[in-house]
């Protein structure tokens, strides 16, 4: 937050506008009441004014940095004393020593000057008080701003968040094709087209715990991963291979549900979609050390020209990794040598 | 009813089944091949002249899209696909059909007809070759960012990625494509590349030339008030003066 008075050109000519003013009552009251000549009227006001209207600015850092929402009333009241003391000290001192100084030779004056501290301190005490409490308003009004457009940030990212959550989910494209089969297997084998429907029901009431967003054991949701793969298997037949290595430490392991979903979903769109030769996908499960590593690879021609989407699903996932398991988690991939591969490192003991 | 000869490209095993068996019942149309991508396709239908294809969408190597820019013989095109976007039902007046994965029985018999009406209205050659123009017209009009362009040269079918390409230069009704493996000469327009390639990554430098900026080595003063690009490659590209300015503002000096 900036000084609300010197980070803006209008409030700098206000304040400045508001200290003339008062420097002119001043010096109408000095020359025509007290009658002490102009120079010293003038000088007198000038000084005083220009001192307190710079060290007016100051107050702004106490109301700053010691916001009553964050300590006890009693820390920001003393705070604010001894902070109001410390300016009207300096200005006190400060002015009456120059003016002394400026004009030693007026004896009246000197008299008048010295024994006006006390009514100086006090008037100086009540522009401080209003001074502070015109700050506290300013910077209230430009928190609630602040908040406000922080909540409107916070919903845009949470409306994002359940966009790219859907967007994850089940791709149309994959559910439209899969029942095309199943509608030319009800006619050539019966028999599998019924063990079609089951699997795709299986994985689709699955996919619906994601947004539930728990844990499962490991075998679980790779049990729903190879539902997914054997679908597919119908739609490509041998040129979707996949082998499945888990260690048995790994497989009641926690992981969220579906986690592993558009990765399956990544490696099919990168090979099996794009080639014309066999392609195999190969997931692994080991413990390493105080994480459990798991990796997802499938070969892919270095060739062929990337399509859309590529990177969408790796996002995703890496999103969901960092928001459940914080700095815990990591994921990377690499895709040297034809075959692309994620990897992701969960930590074994999580809470 | 003379025998209507038909090609089908799909590259999923049951899918192919389906169409094959929904055929059966239509003694006049003949099935003379099937392929599982775009590429076997294409020089089949090439070669065997088909009255018709059955085309998927989505296929390894080349789209069913990306295979209709570049094919030679222009027969009646039925897709079947899973996607339902504007692009492809834009195509409706134009294919003969369009037919969303999964269709039925009565969907397809209602495509063969309005097939074998279009064969037995027996079209002029000039007329027949325009419907597989004006779906060429509909995908250059939809506003789908291009990812890969497919060129024919000297009988080969080249897949580029456009990530892959250095500039673009203007020739008359063609474009010639500059990549680091040589320059492909593609019909089609400059206002087209313009609207369709990533504009982060392409911009049009002057009248003639899209210049690919990460290819950018240096951009050299060059007569009076104008710029001429050096790119990577060592080849030059000129610059005008509002083209400077989108440069300017793409690349922030």
């Amino acid at each position: 937050m900036s000084h609300p008075i010197t980070g803006n050109r209008r409030a700098v000519l206000i304040y400045s506008f508001v200290w003339l003013l008062i420097s002119a009552t001043q010096g109408v009251l000095y020359h025509f009441i007290l009658q002490f000549p102009l120079s010293v009227v003038v000088t007198d006001a000038l000084i005083s004014s220009f001192l307190f209207g710079f060290l007016g600015l100051l107050a702004w850092y106490p109301t700053r940095y010691i916001p009553f929402q964050k300590h006890s009333p009693f820390y920001s009241i003393l705070a604010h004393v001894v902070a109001g003391l410390l300016v009207l000290g300096a200005w006190v001192l400060l002015s009456v020593a120059i003016l002394n100084a400026s004009f030693s030779m007026q004896d009246k004056y000197i008299e008048f000057l010295n024994n006006s501290i006390a009514w100086r301190a006090m008037l100086g005490s009540l522009v401080y008080l209003v001074l502070v409490l015109v700050y506290y308003l300013v910077t209230n009004s430009q928190k609630l701003q602040e908040r406000a457009q922080q909540e409107e940030r916070l919903k845009s990212l949470v409306r994002e968040a359940e966009l790219s959550m859907l967007k994850s989910q089940i791709n149309p494209h994959f559910l439209f094709n899969s029942l095309n089969s199943i509608a030319s297997l009800t006619m050539s084998n019966p028999d599998e087209a019924r063990d079609m429907i089951i699997r795709l029901s299986d994985f689709l009431r699955y996919s619906l715990k994601h947004r539930e967003n728990e844990f499962v054991p490991l075998k679980e949701e790779l049990g729903h991963m190879k539902d997914y793969l054997a679908i597919e298997k119908v739609r490509f037949g041998d040129k979707l291979l996949y082998e499945f290595e888990i260690g048995a430490e790994c497989e009641n392991f926690p992981v969220p549900t579906m986690i592993f979903q558009p990765l399956f979903e990544n490696a099919i769109r990168h090979s099996v979609y794009e080639s014309t030769e066999p392609v195999t996908i190969r997931f692994s499960c080991t413990p390493d050390k105080g994480y459990m590593k798991t990796t997802i690879s499938n070969d892919y021609d270095p060739q062929v020209p990337t399509r859309k989407g590529t990177g969408l699903g790796l996002q995703n996932v890496r999103q969901r990794i960092q928001l459940g398991y914080k700095e815990k988690a990591s994921m990377q991939w690499t895709g040297e040598g034809g075959v692309f591969m994620v990897t992701i490192l969960f930590p074994r003991i999580f809470t | 009813m003379s025998e209507i000869k038909i090609v089908i490209v799909e590259d999923e095993r049951p899918a192919r089944d389906l169409l094959r068996t929904y055929l059966e019942e239509f003694p006049d149309i003949k099935v003379i091949g099937e392929y599982d991508n775009g590429f076997d396709g294409l020089k089949a239908i090439n070669e065997l002249l088909p009255d018709a294809i059955l085309l998927d969408v989505q296929m390894p190597k080349l789209t069913g899209f990306e295979m209709l820019e570049v094919l030679e013989h222009q027969p009646e095109v039925i897709f079947t696909t899973a996607y339902d976007q504007y692009a492809i039902r834009a195509f409706e007046r134009n294919a003969v059909d369009y037919l969303l994965k999964p269709f039925s029985r009565d969907r397809f018999r209602s495509a063969i007809s309005k097939l074998q009406g279009r064969m037995e209205s027996k079209p002029d050659e000039g007329e027949k070759e325009s419907s597989i123009d004006r779906i060429r017209q509909h995908l250059a009009q939809s506003d789908e960012k291009l990812h890969r362009v497919v060129i024919k040269k000297s009988g080969k079918i080249h897949v580029i990625s456009t990530g892959d390409i250095n500039f673009l230069e203007a020739q008359d009704d063609y474009v010639m494509i500059y990549t680091d493996e040589g320059k492909f000469l593609k019909q089609q327009t400059m206002k087209y590349f313009e609207q369709h390639l990533d504009p982060e990554q392409f911009v049009r430098v002057h009248r003639s030339y899209i210049a690919n900026i990460t290819r950018i080595e240096r951009i050299e003063p060059y007569e009076k008030s104008n710029y001429i690009l050096i790119l990577k490659d060592g080849n030059k590209v000129p610059v005008s003066r509002s083209g400077m300015q989108v440069l300017k503002e793409n690349l922030d000096f």
